[in-house]
């Protein structure tokens, strides 16, 4: 541990990560200075599962706490955003993952962090991002019969009349 | 006749071939114990709950989509519709996501004014909380106390800002108006008329037996739990872990106040009531050194460009409300408009955890244990 | 048992106490000064500017302007100016823009009626709302 102890927080996750995954499971790691100056991570979609069991259970990263998830809808790309906390060590940091914008999909983490669970199914009622292995993968806030996903940028309000 | 003759074997113990049935219950959308439009479709076996589903969307209204088509100021009366109990504390957040995002220093007035505003909205919102949720579990005069002095709270906001619940009060940058003549003697007034007037409300209702036998050990779960299940603020701090984004990640001026952050251990139904009034109790401490160090004079608002363009990139912040902690997540292309807002709504984070809770639960338990979630309905629904 | 009977002792004390409600509506309700209630319109303070309508969160104030009838002077007058008080939230910010002041708040706010038609209120009826209007805005 002592030779960590030069390293910044976002440092030691991505040497952290690094090691047991490889280096391509991380595409950039910085720091955003907009939000506070948050560790931000963009982690590989493929991998992101591992990653996020790896997050929680590991005990130099320890993050236990999601405290926010949602998609964004880029137009030549679709976004996840994980705001993660550690109580343990008293840290922040931000996941973020690429995805593409034609059927996004991403592995679920409402196993992980029971908390992701309803966040996932409004991200996929708004969105339209599947979540895969997701328990109860339906509709939350719209009704189930609705058409289309509002919060995408292309979204045309569907008119039965029409 | 019947009753005249010793009760026979059969009726004392059933036969093994007569089965209890599960039945559907469906609670809401329209029920008064669901503090909105929230609809709950447990089943049940007897009196034993063995599941419930959340049903939730009754109420929304597409917050988040609306606002990706307004300018930042635009989106504040928005907030205020979404936490509607305590929807300071949501104007706040909003402009402190913005605020951060431009780098933007507030005046010392000005954030005094919405802490002021905050933590008196905050005492607002948990004594609409004692008063509903002691209505929920049969007690119907603590209500009548507690909006009494819900109502003083308002009178001083409505004073304050033109409005008793949908404040719009913040702008990005500082505050709309600034104090009215006479306005913070006022609120030093209150601060002693309440604190006065709480150990009576724990004279009316806190050593009441019955009441405690009521809540105690009813919904309980440990801090593992919670962290699984994203609690936040009353819900969190029920088990023992001593957090609050005040103090742990301060933001404006609450590093400069002497504060306690109330817990318990218990996670419990009585440990959220207790945690709720000992946060009235510290608010008001707050409130009091505010009143005390409120400047003289300064101005209200910022330096802020006439039109607000925070620069292109994202940022999530995160705030104590009092349901727990509320997020904004803004994703800016450098336009006036956000790009993507999105809200981190306590009371929808907090819900999660209430299929688990009532599985097994009585179901006369299960207003308690609903209500001690203390939700809000616009916040849930966004 | 003590707990329960200090709860009804302390209910007992109070039943002598004054009365803290108001008899509304019998007797009116008193706002106090920046209470943003029911718009008051001057016509003659209208320079058209069409801020109000860029800044309304939720799009319910239309308004149109037709030229100055003195062909000397520049700049429009106001034709029509309507609220829509079915979707208006009096959220203040149309009188926060106003360079003018033509659009003020009034500390008036009843505003129930049987149809939907009578929400939508128009430059007359706005400007004839010129009771308890706001002094500072």
């Amino acid at each position: 541990m002592e030779e960590h102890v030069q390293l910044t927080p976002l440092e030691r996750y991505v040497t952290r990560i690094g090691e047991k995954f490889g280096e391509s499971a991380i595409e950039n790691a910085y720091i955003n200075e907009l939000a506070k100056h948050v560790p931000t991570l963009v982690i590989q979609k493929e991998q992101w599962k591992e990653v996020a069991r790896f997050l929680k259970e590991d005990e130099s990263l320890h993050f236990e706490y999601l405290s926010n998830l949602h998609g964004i809808d880029y137009e030549d790309r679709m976004e996840m955003y994980y705001h993660f906390y550690s109580y343990k060590h008293r840290q922040n940091l931000a996941v973020k993952i690429v995805l593409p914008r034609e059927n996004p999909s991403v592995c679920s983490v409402a196993e992980i962090w029971g908390g992701a669970d309803w966040s996932e199914r409004e991200t996929y009622d708004l969105l339209g991002i599947h979540f895969a292995g997701h328990p109860n993968l339906t509709r939350i806030m719209l009704p189930d019969d609705w058409v289309g996903y509002p919060l995408r940028k292309d979204y045309v309000e569907y008119d039965e009349e029409v | 006749m019947l009753r005249n003759q010793p009760p026979t074997e059969s009726v004392i113990s059933p036969a093994p071939e007569i089965r209890t049935e599960e039945m559907l219950l469906n609670v809401g959308p329209q029920h008064p114990s669901t503090h909105g439009v929230f609809r709950l479709v447990v089943k049940i076996e007897g009196e034993t709950i063995k599941e419930a589903v959340p049903v939730m969307g009754y109420l929304h209204r597409g917050t988040e989509k609306i606002a990706e088509n307004l300018t930042y100021t635009q989106i504040i009366p928005y907030m205020d519709r979404l936490d509607y109990l305590a929807a300071m504390t949501n104007n706040y957040v909003l402009c402190h996501a913005v605020e951060t995002m431009m780098g933007l220093a507030i005046p010392e007035r000005a954030d005094y004014l919405r802490i002021i505003a905050m933590e008196l909205n905050r005492i607002a919102s948990h004594l609409v909380w004692w008063g509903t949720y002691l209505l929920d579990i049969g007690a119907m005069s603590p209500f009548l106390y507690a909006f009494r002095d819900r109502e003083s709270i308002l009178d001083l906001l409505n004073e304050l800002c033109g409005a008793r619940m949908t404040f719009n009060y913040m702008r990005i940058g500082g505050v709309k108006w600034d104090a009215p003549p006479g306005w913070i003697e006022k609120v030093a007034n209150f601060v002693q008329y309440m604190k006065k007037e709480l150990p009576n409300y724990h004279k009316l209702v806190s050593g009441n037996e019955i009441f405690i036998h009521r809540l105690a050990g009813i919904g309980q779960y440990d801090a593992d739990t919670a962290l699984h299940y994203s609690l936040s603020g009353v819900m969190l701090r029920c088990t023992g872990i001593k957090w609050d984004l005040r103090r742990d990640e301060s933001y404006s001026l609450y590093d400069r106040f002497e504060f306690e952050i109330p817990t318990a251990v218990e996670g419990d139904c009585l440990a959220r009531y207790w945690l709720r009034l000992a946060e009235i109790e510290q608010s008001l401490r707050i409130l009091e050194q505010a009143v005390q160090q409120f400047p003289a004079d300064g101005e209200i608002m910022g330096k802020v460009p006439r039109v607000i363009r925070p620069p292109a990139g994202e940022t999530y912040v995160r705030i104590e409300s009092p349901r727990g902690e509320i997020g904004v997540y803004i994703a800016s292309q450098g336009k006036d408009k956000p790009w993507r807002l999105k809200l981190r709504r306590p009371s929808f984070m907090n819900l999660q955890i209430l299929p688990h809770l009532l599985v097994g639960a009585n179901m006369a338990n299960m207003v308690a244990i609903l209500g001690s979630i203390d939700i809000v309905l616009g916040e849930v629904d966004a | 048992m003590l707990g329960f009977t200090k709860g009804l002792g302390f209910t007992l004390k109070k039943l002598p106490e004054k009365k803290v409600t108001h008899k509304y509506p019998d007797e009116p309700f008193p706002m106090p000064s920046r209470f943003r209630g029911i718009q008051h319109f001057s016509p003659e303070k209208c320079i058209v500017c069409n801020q109000c309508v860029r800044i309304c969160p939720t799009d319910c104030i239309q308004l149109t302007g037709k030229p100055h009838p003195d062909p000397e002077r520049k700049g429009k007058i106001i034709d029509t100016y309507d609220i829509n008080f079915e979707i208006c939230i009096l959220c203040d910010l149309c009188t926060e823009v106003c360079p003018t002041e033509a659009i003020v708040m009034t500390n008036n706010f009843e505003l129930a009626v049987y149809s939907r038609d009578e929400l939508y209120k128009d430059l007359t009826w706005l400007d004839g709302n010129r009771t308890n209007i706001r002094e500072e805005n």
